[in-house]
């Protein structure tokens, strides 16, 4: 009986000396990055924080509602009511959360950059790509963060304990456009042309390269708040725009080019087209939002959830969700100043009259403003749609190449965009300024409702100008959100 | 009436076995007679044994026996609650009439306590022994609810009905934000878990249960005791007898106030119209359709075309309850057995919301030597939840049940309300399986030191079968079905030794120690399964490979901890006047830090018994003056395992027309924003992570006078909590939220006052009453960092503060906070000061008409003519300031009868709903009802939280009568035949006007349904 006794305690104690946890059903720095499949999945890791609600949504929330393109519904409150009238400041959630997630997915991708960037547990094939992309994320991410924020921290290595929580503030803009450069350079080299839906490739770094210089040279070019500052020359900005954005619209014509039908760009069951350099991939199979998407809801009027047809000039009906929200009604004004009355992307893209299945008139239409039609899903299930953000589209890139390059190179460019939406080409001859101005408006008419229009106003200092709200900003407020109210609470070396 | 029946024993085993024994020893013996008697009534049962053989008698209905002896042989008679009297026999004597005397009560009552058990005298630390004689004809699934008002320091909240729903259990307040707040519940030593739904646990099993509420008695129990330890003992047989009884309960429930719906259809209507015209919308009851839905106009209703249908009626039933319980308890000299069933069906007020277990308990010993012992404890429990309790009985009275052809109305394609439809299609039924299994063996080695080693197992399991059909939800419609099927199994398996040693050394020196070690391990898994799709409802969740595949979505979970421990305790007593207590335990757990895995608790106390000093003794007022201080360290583990860790999170990413899965850095930790919408990101590890620390003081005194007829106790503690488990926040420029750390403090003090009377105390007749009275003061003295806690800070007061608890919907945000400097869970708000009537000036100015005639005039607290955040205060607290409760038992000859009364005073509550209430919106603000009290009605109306919904809830309750009384019976084969009734929840005294103020520790009210008045009949029949 005693040894009975003795067996027992002892193994108690044998037993219990290891208190030390293992993780379990769940993977962590010990247990991942073991292969090729882990760092795959690592960096759909970093993609899908893309997707999230709170990034995903402020694409338009700031990058179209507080321009002079778009308005809420007047009853709309909150962030919105405060971005639309350019009241909105350090506690703005909506800000908070565009700010958080921008870090969330460069924690992802620095996560994936640290664990392969030497790894020999993948091939060199599979390395150099997800590599690429991983620097391709992390840029994408900072170029967010620089125009929305101006001069934010900078976190270039995974964060694993409390010490690593607090980055250190960037020195000026010159080094996170040297990050973003450096990291896009590196992307370029290390990828190839591999047209993927819902993935970044070679030619996605070129176009966003194009499109950060583009942005520092007509920021300098207009003494942009802070650009000022900057050590590089706009025109050299320029030139390395136009020699980017000139690649990716020469050089992969099997991949990318322009899409001829302009409704094809917005059909959600064509996110392959030759238009879309990176798109987000959302599919209304997902079960949680983020997986599919709400857009429709948020663009689309209400029906009083009985849904409703959008119908088209030559006679075609499109299904739409009828319990939209109507948050993202185009401004009347915009509408109707600012497209010619044959432009297809004001005939055919906005819409005020909705239609049964016969294709009649609703009566009476409680419809109470313009709406787009670039994000409607014909297929939705319930609130589920495939409706997607065009992060990077083959139409941007080369009005960007025509704002870069000037009137010689470009007016071709500008002209075929405007020859697909039915409006007379520009004329030849302009001035560089003048035709830099054209293109700009270009992109507001070809590129509305797509998160872009800010960052126009912003780069050219007419912010103020252009929408009547913004009027008496200081530069600073004009150019920049502030840095959200917690990260200056929390962060000690800001 | 002439014999006493109070317990009994089985005379015909004994006497089998005496009539072998005698049988085989039968010479030169005299038959000897005699009768046993205490009080002057004949004892039923009292054992009769030979000194020094196992040869023995009982005695019969008369208190007579018979047996053979030897001249010169001495007769231990005894029976329980009597102290063992011996008789010796001698020569020529024939009859012996012998009294019995009643043991003392009380104060040699032996306590258990955590590893061991002591006299109650002898206890240095604060511990309330519960009396089972009070709850023991009650009917519950588990015990914890019982247990209200019946120990001081000790707050049970009974805040669902629902059939086999717990309760909420607090013993001397809350101290801890994120970690459990509920006291470890031990059962025959072997720790549980958390205190508030033991439904493994049939209460009529139960033998005592003890409370131990200071941290010299709780922190033996380490890093699990601070939130203090209820221990509990089941039965076992002693005495030396055979002894079944069967017991059985019925319970009926009846509402104690009227469901809170709409019973005239007109004024429902006109109400909505007004409703609407009054926020400049069209009116709802016109004859038109909205939203695919016909309402009709007034006219139409007052022509009755319409139903006013009484959904109540339909979705409701009369509660009942039936518990049945058979014992059978059989021991000798060297085996004792205890078996024990129950079956225990509760049948909600919702149809077919049902509630049923089946219980068995089989606890034996054995003695394998004169010296050692083996002991198992085996409960295992079987139970079964069909969930039907969310019905709508408030849905619209004008809709029919069913329409023109037969099938059920629904008012539109999108109303998925109808009660009887989600009665027939939802599915919601949980199977689970305990067992709490025991092995120990105790081995005396000499005298006074004892080994005991126990290996405890305990081995939980649950299945869930649900389905909603197509018809029954908006989600169900579009996904055509959805199925689940979830499974859940846990086990912890505990092995613990130690060794006791007790010995008085020179008649004045009483020495106990105890010194011994146990490890944990506890596992628990889950696997969940949901299928979608599927082709018609008929097959429910039984096939659910039916589904579509490619929405199938399966999740699992496994988690385990580990708890080292090493403990001892050391008792010594002078003179038995001076007692010192000392105890010590270190603890290692695996869910802490790499750096803090180790936590060491002390614990000391001093008691001096002044009534033993000459001195006290010659003023001889006081039969007992205990004096006690203890002061101790105990711990909350707080967290679930792996919050130290690094971890990576699991997502899925669209790519290659498939969803992959996506893995990395930061997992979903937690919610914030209106309805939960964003996640927070934790993940990043804290390796320095360890636990909350309790230190507690406690002083007290005992004191009995008049010959132990008034026994008073009083305590005052002081509970101070460190090291708070909280998350904080990171810049988000981290890629995180939050992350654990140990940060904050809260401090609760408070004082309990129990009085205990045997008011009359006669042969015939007694009456005694106990008062309880229990004040406890909650503080959040700190919580952390203001700026890395993301604290907010009032803006009149500078008070700084974070929301906790649950939001809700009607205010758009969580009513409650911690707040530096306040109790916690207090209301912060807006204040009210009544309508704003026609003509007045409300005080400020609001864009959405916040300052129209009728509306509630909030008060612009910072003096700017607006009313925003910067108006708000603390405007309630839901903690009481005391609870009190009495009880009296009286008892005349064979019947007893008891009254308890509980009280719970000074909290406050959020009355959640109140101006969506029928009753309330009737007597609503018009031009010409200007009241001050109820505003107009108003459907666009955005409520800000203010102090008119909150309210007070304070109430005292007739908790229990009850009448019993016990038919003496003389039939052989019966003992004793006792019928009661009872009535539970008689009535309420309160001024709050929802249905019941007893809610939880958030003090928020949710309405449901009011609660019951339950009226019990039993029958205990023992054999």
């Amino acid at each position: 009986m005693k040894n009975l006794l003795y067996i027992i305690s002892l193994c108690g104690l044998l037993t219990a000396c290891d208190l030390q946890e293992e993780p379990y059903g769940f993977y962590s720095d010990d247990n991942f990055y073991k292969n090729e499949t882990d760092a795959e999945s690592g960096l759909l890791y970093a993609y899908n924080a893309l997707t999230f609600l709170e990034y995903s949504r402020g694409i338009f929330y700031i990058g179209d509602i507080p321009t002079e393109t778009m308005s809420p519904k007047s009853d709309e409150a909150g962030d919105v009511y405060q971005l639309e009238n350019w009241i909105a400041g350090r506690e703005t959630e909506q800000l908070k959360y565009y700010f958080k997630y921008c870090y969330i997915a460069i924690n992802r991708a620095n996560t994936v950059i640290d664990h392969i960037y030497n790894s020999s547990a993948l091939s060199e094939t599979a390395r150099r790509r997800i590599l690429g992309e991983a620097y391709f994320l992390r840029a994408w991410n900072y170029f967010n963060l620089v125009r929305t924020f101006g001069v934010v921290p900078v976190q270039t290595q995974m964060v694993a304990e409390l010490s690593q929580t607090t980055p250190p503030m960037a020195t000026g803009l010159d080094q996170l456009y040297d990050l973003i450069f450096g990291d896009l350079a590196r992307a370029d080299e290390l990828l190839e042309v591999n047209k993927v839906f819902g993935r970044a490739d070679k030619v996605a770094a070129q176009a966003l390269m194009a499109k950060a210089y583009l942005t520092v040279a007509s920021s300098k070019e207009h003494n942009v708040y802070r650009y000022t500052e900057m050590r590089r020359e706009p025109q050299i900005m320029y030139d390395s725009a136009a020699y980017w954005a000139g690649k990716v619209v020469r050089d992969y014509k099997n991949s990318y080019d322009f899409d001829d039908n302009l409704r094809d760009i917005y059909d959600v069951n064509k996110p392959t087209g030759p238009e879309h350099i990176f798109i987000m991939p959302i599919d209304r199979s997902g079960t949680q939002e983020g997986n599919y998407s709400k857009l429709p809801l948020l663009f689309l009027p209400s029906n009083n959830s009985v849904p409703f047809y959008i119908r088209y000039g030559n006679g075609d009906l499109q299904r739409a969700n009828g319990n939209g929200w109507g948050v993202f009604l185009c401004n009347d004004e915009f509408v109707e100043t600012q497209f010619s009355t044959t432009d297809k992307r004001r005939t055919e893209l906005i819409h005020r009259d909705i239609y049964d299945v016969s294709g009649n008139p609703i009566v009476p239409n409680q419809v109470k403003g313009y709406f787009s039609s670039k994000y409607v899903d014909p297929d939705f299930i319930g609130e589920r749609t495939s409706a997607r953000p065009y992060l990077i589209r083959f139409s941007d890139i080369a009005l960007v190449y025509a704002e870069a390059a000037g009137p010689e190179e470009g007016l071709a460019y500008v002209n075929r965009i405007r020859e697909r939406a039915g409006v007379t080409p520009l004329p030849s001859g302009m001035t560089v300024d003048k035709f830099r101005e054209a293109v700009i408006k270009e992109r507001a008419l070809e590129l509305a409702f797509e998160g872009n229009r800010l960052y126009d106003l912003r780069r050219t200092a007419s912010v103020t100008t252009t929408d009547i709200k913004a009027a008496g900003l200081s530069e600073a407020e004009a150019a920049y959100y502030p840095i959200p109210q917690r990260e200056i609470d929390l962060n000690p070396n800001l | 009436m002439k014999t006493i029946n109070r317990c009994l024993r089985s005379r015909w085993l004994l006497a089998l076995f005496a009539s072998l024994f005698l049988a085989v020893g039968a010479s030169a013996q005299n038959e000897v007679r005699g009768r046993v008697t205490a009080d002057g009534q004949p004892l039923v049962g009292a054992s009769v044994i030979i000194k020094g053989t196992t040869t023995g008698t009982s005695t019969d209905t008369s208190g007579d026996f018979t047996i053979r002896a030897k001249s010169g042989a001495v007769l231990s008679v005894g029976f329980v609650g009597y102290k063992t009297r011996e008789v010796a026999v001698t020569a020529g004597a024939t009859f012996l009439d012998i009294v019995l005397e009643a043991e003392e009560a009380l104060i040699d009552d032996v306590v258990v306590i955590g590893y061991g058990s002591m006299k109650k005298s002898d206890l240095t630390g604060s511990v309330v022994s519960v009396k089972m004689d009070a709850i023991k004809d009650i009917s519950a699934p588990s015990v914890e609810g019982l247990l209200q008002g019946r120990a001081a320091g000790l707050q049970i909240m009974n805040t669902s009905q629902d059939p086999g729903a717990g309760a909420v259990v607090r013993i001397r307040g809350n101290s801890s934000l994120n970690g459990s707040n509920t006291p470890l519940i031990v059962v025959d030593g072997f720790p549980i878990g958390d205190a508030g739904n033991l439904s493994q646990i049939n209460p009529s099993d139960i033998e005592s249960i003890e409370i131990l509420k200071d941290a010299s008695s709780s922190a033996i129990y380490g890093s699990r005791g601070a939130n203090g330890v209820i221990l509990i003992q089941t039965r076992t047989a002693k005495g030396g007898s055979t002894q079944v009884s069967v017991n059985h309960r019925t319970t009926i429930g009846q509402f104690t106030d009227e469901l809170n719906v709409w019973r005239n259809p007109l004024q429902m209507a006109q109400i909505a119209n007004e409703e609407l015209t009054n926020a400049g919308l069209p009116a709802l009851y016109t004859g038109q359709y909205n939203n695919g839905t016909y309402y009709p106009s007034l006219i139409e209703i007052q022509q009755g075309k319409w139903s006013n249908t009484d959904w109540a009626d339909l979705c409701m039933r009369t509660a009942v309850v039936n518990n049945t319980t058979a014992t059978l308890s059989h021991s000798t000299d060297k085996a004792a057995i205890n078996l024990s069933l129950n079956y225990f069906d509760d049948e909600g007020v919702y149809k077919k919301d049902n509630f049923r277990k089946g219980n068995v308990t089989l606890n034996g010993s054995y003695k394998l030597a004169k010296n050692f012992t083996l002991q198992t404890s085996n409960i295992f429990s079987i139970h079964k939840r069909h969930v039907n309790n969310t019905l709508e009985y408030g849905r619209n009275p004008l809709w029919p049940v069913y329409d023109e052809d037969g099938n059920y109305f629904v008012a539109s394609e999108t109303d998925f309300g109808h009660p009887l439809i989600i009665s027939d299609n939802v599915k919601n039924e949980t199977q689970g399986r305990d067992l709490i299994s025991s092995l120990a063996a105790e081995w005396e080695i000499v005298e006074g030191l004892k080994i005991r080693t126990q290996l405890n197992y305990n081995y939980s399991t649950t299945v869930q079968d649900v389905y909603n059909a197509s018809n029954t939800s908006q989600e169900a419609h579009d996904m055509n079905g959805i199925a689940q099927m979830n499974n859940s199994l846990s086990q912890d398996v505990l092995s613990e030794t130690y060794i006791t040693f007790q010995r008085t050394f020179a008649d004045r020196h009483n020495l106990s120690v105890m010194a011994g070690h146990s490890f944990d391990y506890n596992m628990g898994r889950t696997l969940g399964t949901t299928a979608y799709d599927f082709v018609n409802d008929a097959l429910g969740n039984e096939n659910m490979g039916a589904g579509n595949p490619q929405k199938n979505v399966i999740n699992n979970t496994y988690q385990n901890s580990k708890l080292l421990s090493f403990y001892g305790r050391l008792n010594y007593v002078l003179d038995d006047k001076y007692l010192f207590t000392f105890t010590m335990r270190a603890d290692g757990s695996s869910k802490f830090g790499k750096n803090s895995k180790w936590g060491y608790f002390p614990s000391g106390a001093v008691s001096w018994k002044l009534h033993n000093e000459p001195w006290m003794q010659k003023l001889n007022v006081f039969d007992e003056f205990k004096i006690r201080a203890s002061w101790g360290l105990s711990g909350n583990q707080g967290i679930s395992p792996y919050q130290t860790l690094n971890r990576y999170g699991t997502e899925k990413y669209w790519f290659a027309d498939k969803w992959q899965t996506a893995i990395g850095p930061g997992y979903e930790a937690g919610r914030e924003g209106a309805n939960d919408r964003y996640i927070l990101w934790g993940g990043i590890s804290n390796p320095d992570l360890r636990w909350e620390s309790t230190r507690q003081w406690n002083l007290g005194v005992d004191l009995a006078f008049f010959r132990r007829r008034l026994r008073v106790t009083m305590d005052y503690y002081d509970k101070y909590t460190t090291d708070l488990l909280r998350e904080k926040y990171l810049p988000l420029s981290s890629g995180y939220d939050k992350m654990w750390v140990n940060d904050g403090n809260i401090r609760n003090r408070g004082f309990e006052l129990t009085l205990d009377g045997d008011i009359v105390s006669r042969k015939n007749t007694s009456l005694s009453a106990t008062f309880i009275f229990s004040r406890n003061r909650n503080k959040v003295t700190d919580l952390g960092n203001a700026v890395s806690s993301g604290l907010s800070t009032d803006y009149l007061t500078g008070m700084q503060y974070e929301v906790c608890g649950q939001s809700l919907s009607m205010f758009n945000g969580n009513p409650s906070v911690y707040a530096i400097g306040y109790p916690m869970y207090v209301f912060y708000g807006y204040r009210v000061d009544g309508i704003i009537q026609q003509g007045e000036d409300p005080g400020f100015m609001s864009s959405d008409g916040k300052d129209l005639p009728g509306e509630l005039k909030y008060v612009d607290l910072n003096g700017d003519y607006a009313i925003d955040d910067r108006d708000r205060c603390i405007i309630g607290d839901p903690n009481p300031d005391f609870t009190a409760s009495l009880n009296l038992a009286f008892r005349y000859k064979n019947l007893d009868v008891s009254v308890f009364l509980n009280g719970v005073f000074g909290n406050d509550v959020i009355y959640n709903g109140y101006t969506y209430d029928p009753r309330v919106k009737i007597k609503r603000w018009t031009p010409d009802n200007p009241t001050n009290k109820y505003p107009r009605l108003n459907s666009t109306r955005s409520y800000l939280f203010s102090d008119y919904f909150v309210h007070d809830g304070s109430f005292v309750r007739m908790q229990n009568i009850n009448i019993g009384y016990t038919i003496p019976v003389r039939k052989a084969f019966i003992r004793s035949v006792r019928v009661f009734a009872n009535i539970e929840n008689a009535y309420t005294f309160t001024e709050f006007d929802g249905y019941d103020p007893e809610v939880g520790v958030d003090g928020i009210y949710w309405g449901g349904y009011p609660r019951l008045r339950k009226y019990t009949i039993g029958l205990d029949l023992k054999f």
